[in-house]
């Protein structure tokens, strides 16, 4: 489950959210902005191996762990419902 | 009903750390710490001197309850992922089995279901057995396989492979590890070699197989709640993370304690894990475990078998 009810602290969410945009572009090679909204597979061609690689680089640029246990990445289709899940699931290195 | 009526497993004590693997696998930094973080890879085995036909023997070498009863086996089949592992003519299959006097047996080797052609070999048996009029027959199903190129170690962000060996001794009607189901779904659409799936096998991969789990769980008259145990092939742990995240199965249920310490052993992972269930007493008489694995290469092969212990 996604644990809808998680606590999200908005300011590490903003943080997420710039790691992983910051992140993405690189991986995909994408000049043009990146927004929350974006499905990662079907627009930005984020496939499950990429998908890790991003999450380990979100990981190190924040110092955090995530929570890859509870994550149903078929629910995580955009980048900001992956951020809201980031933001949720994740502890202090 | 078929039976595992003994399993032993070779696993070399030589391992080797995965950052070492970087260089000979033209691995980068980031490919490395992936496979330690996500995938759960610590260290890899490998047996540098141990010729494959070696690595068949040391597993039968450890097989204590073939002693005196070499005559009863009349078929030996040898499950292998990769098709071709010595130059023609030789035969380690053949070499090992006149070495341990099953020179009798009929021996042959499958291959068609890449990693899944250990449980094939086990079903297979299963089937000999069944249509072989000496009620007394055994089979003996032997798996391992050298990790022996760039291509046979390195699944690319996926998993490694390392190298070990089973051998285990199938009946007709054993008294214990009763195969209760079988179920393989062949999926020729992801050849690997003829076009380009990558992807969508990667998006298909855990719902193909959480498909033939289900699949084989309700041919064996069970629910996943019946299943005490489930022993998955290494490919790597988050793969199986999600996959039970999928399911809704514990993954505290699936025993993945051998992916950091072995490497993905192609078809041999499953007797491998069935012997550390054993070893640390986690399945008790009665308990249903579910064996589940894929292969890939010419085409996918997701199967999954349910046994009583």
């Amino acid at each position: 489950m996604t644990a809808p009810d998680a606590q999200v602290d908005s300011a590490l969410r903003d943080r997420v959210v710039q790691a992983m945009t910051t992140v993405l572009k690189r991986l995909v090679e994408r000049e043009e902005p990146i927004t929350e909204d974006m499905h990662m597979a079907d627009e930005l061609g984020v496939s499950s191996s990429l998908g890790l690689e991003l999450l380990l680089e979100v990981e190190e640029q924040l110092g955090i762990q995530i929570d890859v246990e509870r994550m149903r990445p078929d629910e995580l289709l955009t980048v900001g419902e992956l951020a809201t899940f980031i933001a949720g699931h994740s502890r202090p290195w | 009903m078929t039976a595992l009526d003994a399993v032993s497993v070779y696993t070399p004590a030589f391992r080797v750390p995965i950052e070492d693997l970087a260089d000979p696998l033209g691995l980068t930094d980031i490919q490395v710490r992936l496979f330690r973080r996500f995938h759960g890879l610590d260290q890899v085995r490998f047996a540098p001197d141990r010729s494959p036909g070696e690595l068949l023997r040391a597993a039968v070498e450890g097989l204590a309850e073939l002693r005196g009863q070499e005559h009863r086996v009349r078929y030996v089949i040898h499950g292998r992922a990769m098709p071709v592992v010595v130059p023609y003519p030789h035969n380690p299959l053949h070499d090992v089995c006149r070495q341990l006097g099953l020179g009798h047996a009929l021996a042959f080797t499958v291959t068609q279901q890449s990693c899944a052609s250990g449980l094939l070999a086990v079903e297979l048996a299963g089937r000999l057995l069944a249509g072989d009029p000496d009620e007394n027959a055994l089979a003996l199903v032997l798996t391992g396989e050298k990790a022996f190129t760039r291509h046979a170690r390195l699944i690319p962000g996926t998993s490694l492979f390392g190298e070990g060996a089973s051998a285990c001794l199938v009946s007709a009607n054993g008294p214990r590890d009763r195969m209760l189901s079988f179920v393989c779904a062949q999926r020729g659409d992801f050849d690997g070699e003829f076009g380009d799936r990558e992807e969508e096998f990667q998006r298909q991969y855990r719902p193909s197989l959480a498909e033939v789990i289900n699949r084989a769980v309700a041919d064996a008259g069970l629910t996943l709640d019946d299943i005490r145990l489930v022993l998955p092939h290494n490919v790597n742990v988050v793969t199986w993370q999600r996959l039970c995240s999928l399911m809704g199965f514990p993954v505290q249920r699936v025993l993945l304690s051998n992916v950091p310490d072995h490497g993905h052993l192609f078809c041999t992972d499953a007797f491998a894990n069935y012997r550390t269930a054993r070893e640390r007493d986690l399945l008790r008489e009665g308990d249903h475990y579910l064996v589940a694995t894929v292969g890939a290469g010419a085409g996918a092969t997701f199967s999954a078998m349910v046994f009583q212990h």
